[in-house]
């Protein structure tokens, strides 16, 4: 391959990172990937795994290094909608599998934003979330089974779809690994049924303090909405001069798009109930959307908010960061002073819910002032996450991006622990080199110069 | 300090045996250790903020005080490990004990956020963390989950709570008992339009110590609003005639576990529910008064018993099943006709990096040192 085609695979969904691969090799089946991975094995060679390369956190990044590209694996293997599972291979795209098991009434839960693009073997390796992860859980619990080869071109079977095994949860250990551990060849997913019926609304309010005091409250009353999202006034004005323009108050604070789905029994009234909680928190309006068409326009707002930042400025941060549920108001009333203190201008679209927050910074990545001011903002926001009890990342994962801070979050002894973990799967530490964990944190250089001379 | 204790018999190559509430002592392989490590003291909650629904506790601290402290808030611990209630947390976490409210609530893997271990190389390892979402770093929390104390002794948990429901509602069936229409009850069951919060068979002898029916029976709990109850009972009801129950048989039903020398469980699809279920209880017939329940939701079904004769013959046949079988509690002698793991390396390797000298548990999961 030209060096030229290689700069295709250069990027992923985090910018700022151009990184090229030495080579980058396409298997159209789990036979070639397995002779892929012996080949690379026998080379002792580096690779990086890559569905689509929509992640956030630059987790597909090949910096001089083997580009293993799995999105030829597109087959769907089998569908039991009795049992309501499915067995794909890992390149098959997040939608597809909802749109081709829709006619059993099933779909597949997890929703990143860049569902329509990202691949469920991505997902597995990022252990991906997205707004309706909020009542149906993130990617892990959706994995009955993960067939993968192993950096060493071993194969291992990890669960079963009996959803029950006897030792060790080395398929909890494998979802989320960030193409560490292995590659997935073929996975066994949940599917879930169709809810009866769906009611989605949008709940707007003049601060966003008001917006946070309805999270707070939904919460507490025991109503577990699917999806229960916030966007603040930067991003309903981003979304609303874009062609996604989904009819948000462009005056408002921020708005909290809510979506109650399920048994059609008794939702009414939960709907009823959280109009009142968000009239109780101070909302101005509270619109229920009364067809499927208000209601797609409603969600095409929030999934295509990062879009829709991008007319506002050339680059795009979109941050992943989690705090506990009742520290909403005053984490967001802090991030509005860093961002001041720094001159940036942050855009926050969430998972309220879950308080996974998505503080975006749009800005000029050509500007060395606005870079750097950038960074020390996202740098701060991070560690204000950390100091409330929070995490690094709900959903995009570690990647190169977060690696700086994963030593403020866990102790010595926990990376190293994260390290041995990892040297179970791939002792030579070729697979996904220099992602998640900092090398320092388990002498992952000193351990493995094979992998070192390949990685660069 | 508990990793002195390791780190202490690890210089001497002493096994210790991890214990907390001694309600799981008899679990698992036998334990070849001259020692015993007491989570038992280390116990109370650490942090519990009702309006993030998440809860610290200490691993020694009791199913049953938590159950207490969360009621207290109208929530609920979503972990309904089998046995008596003064089972700990930790217990729960280490066995990976599903209760009959798994499939609604999740397993013990889907409830923790992040738990504290002490290595058998005597490091204290904070994995996870409290919040509800994370994905930082390699996920050391699930490995923890179900290791049976084999990677290191489990000292702290956080866990996801959930809100009590409104109304709550216990119904009960008496369902013909064949494999067929089981398996088309089991299907029906999964395919009405709301979850039920559980959906458990239990076998005529249990049926009986619980005092609820002298046959096989499925009880069901339901749980939503008042309005959504109501319409679930309804389509319940098109299912077969459901008559009310106690919803105190819940709490009855996981400790009639109490007092078992044996139990093990059978998972295969739950399309094949009544196929398991009827394999299970023709096995428990053969053993006297064993118990047996079935989550018809899951597919899983779990032998309680209180006795165990013709053990060679018992174990081949538990062994027989096509499915996965997961073997919880048997007596010492029984597991010489257990087959060794199938475990690949990677088994091996874990506990190798994370026990290096073997010293938490040794025999308890049939592997190394």
């Amino acid at each position: 391959m030209r060096k030229g085609e290689l700069l295709a695979y250069s990027a992923d969904g985090l910018p700022g990172y151009t990184k090229v691969p030495s080579l980058a090799v396409f298997p159209g089946s789990a036979d070639e990937v397995i002779a892929v991975v012996r080949e690379l094995a026998s080379q002792k060679a580096a690779f990086v795994p890559r569905g689509a390369g929509t992640g956030l956190s630059g987790g597909a990044l090949a910096d001089d290094v083997v580009l293993l590209g799995l999105n030829r694996l597109r087959r769907i293997l089998s569908v039991d909608p009795v049992n309501q599972f499915a067995v794909v291979e890992p390149g098959v795209v997040n939608t597809v599998l909802s749109r081709e098991v829709a006619v059993h009434g099933l779909h597949y839960a997890p929703d990143p934003s860049s569902q329509a693009a990202c691949t469920i073997g991505g997902n597995v390796a990022e252990n991906a979330g997205g707004p309706h992860c909020l009542k149906y859980g993130v990617t892990l619990n959706h994995v009955l089974a993960v067939r993968a080869v192993l950096p060493d071109g071993e194969v291992h079977t990890f669960g079963s779809p009996a959803g029950e095994e006897d030792g060790y949860d080395l398929l909890g250990a494998f979802v989320g690994s960030e193409g560490c551990f292995g590659v997935a060849l073929d996975i066994t997913v949940k599917l879930q049924r169709n809810p009866q019926a769906i009611r989605t609304l949008l709940a707007d309010f003049t601060s966003i303090p008001a917006a946070a005091r309805a999270v707070s409250a939904i919460i507490a009353q025991g109503i577990l909405p699917a999806a229960l999202e916030m966007m603040d006034s930067a991003t309903i004005r981003a979304v609303e001069a874009s062609i996604y323009a989904a009819g948000y108050p462009v005056d408002a604070a921020a708005v909290l798009l809510i979506e109650l789905d399920g048994f059609e029994g008794g939702l009414e009234d939960d709907l009823n109930a959280v109009v009142a909680l968000c009239n109780d928190a101070g909302a101005r309006s509270v619109r229920v959307a009364k067809d499927d068409a208000e209601r797609a326009k409603l969600w095409q707002g929030r999934k295509k908010a990062f879009g829709a930042m991008g007319r506002v400025s050339p680059h795009l941060v979109v941050q992943d960061a989690v705090v506990p549920r009742t520290k909403l108001p005053s984490v967001l009333e802090d991030i509005h002073a860093i961002s001041s203190r720094y001159r940036v201008k942050v855009c926050n679209v969430f998972h309220a819910g879950d308080g996974n927050l998505h503080p975006n910074i749009g800005y000029d990545a050509h500007d060395a002032d606005e870079s750097s001011r950038v960074h020390e903002a996202m740098r701060e926001i991070m560690q204000l996450c950390i100091s409330v009890g929070g995490s690094i990342t709900g959903e995009h994962g570690v990647g190169i991006d977060k690696l700086a801070y994963m030593d403020q979050l866990f102790t010595p002894a926990t990376l190293t622990a994260m390290c041995d973990l990892r040297s179970v799967f791939d002792p030579d530490r070729r697979s996904n080199p220099g992602k998640v964990v900092p090398v320092r944190s388990c002498r992952e250089w000193t351990m493995a110069p094979a992998a070192r001379a390949h990685a660069g | 300090m508990l990793a002195d204790t390791i780190r202490d018999a690890r210089a001497r190559r002493q096994g210790l045996r991890i214990v907390a509430g001694q309600s799981w002592l008899d679990a698992g392989r036998p334990v070849d250790a001259t020692h015993t490590l007491s989570v038992a003291e280390s116990r109370g909650i650490i942090e519990y903020v009702p309006g993030d629904l998440t809860l610290t506790a200490r691993a020694g601290t009791s199913i049953a005080e938590l159950y207490e402290a969360t009621r207290a808030h109208g929530q609920w611990l979503p972990l309904d490990p089998w046995g008596v209630d003064t089972g700990t947390l930790g217990a729960t976490i280490t066995t990976a004990t599903p209760g009959p409210h798994a499939h609604a609530m999740g397993l013990p893997r889907d409830v923790v956020l992040g738990l504290e271990f002490v290595s058998g190389a005597g490091d204290t390892i904070r994995a996870g963390g409290r919040v509800v979402k994370n994905v930082a770093g390699f996920d050391l929390t699930r490995l923890v989950i179900g290791s049976w104390g084999t990677l290191g002794v489990v000292t702290e948990v956080t866990v996801r709570l959930r809100a009590r429901p409104q109304s709550m509602r216990t119904l009960l069936l008496q369902p013909r008992a064949d494999a067929a229409a089981l398996n088309e009850l089991a299907v029906k069951l999964r395919a009405l339009p709301f979850t039920p919060l559980a959906a458990e068979l239990v076998n005529a002898g249990l049926a009986m110590r619980l005092g609820v029916a002298k046959a096989a029976a499925l009880i069901v709990r339901l749980g939503g609003n008042d309005v959504s109850v109501a319409r679930q009972l309804d389509l319940l009801r098109a299912l077969g005639p459901f008559d009310d129950a106690a919803d105190a048989v819940w709490g009855a039903l996981r400790q009639a576990d109490a007092g078992s020398i044996a139990s093990w469980r059978w998972a295969a699809l739950p399309s094949a529910f009544g196929d398991t279920w009827v394999a299970a209880d023709a096995a428990a017939q053969r053993l006297g008064d064993a118990g047996v329940s079935g989550s018809a939701m899951r597919g899983v079904v779990r032998v309680s018993a209180r006795s165990l004769h013709d053990i060679p013959q018992v174990m081949k046949t538990v062994q027989a099943f096509p499915g996965s079988v997961v073997l919880e509690k048997l007596p010492a002698g029984a597991w010489q006709f257990v087959r060794p793991r199938a475990h690949d390396t990677l088994h091996g390797m874990l506990r190798r990096r994370f026990d290096p000298d073997g010293v938490l548990n040794p025999g308890i999961m049939g592997m190394m040192p």
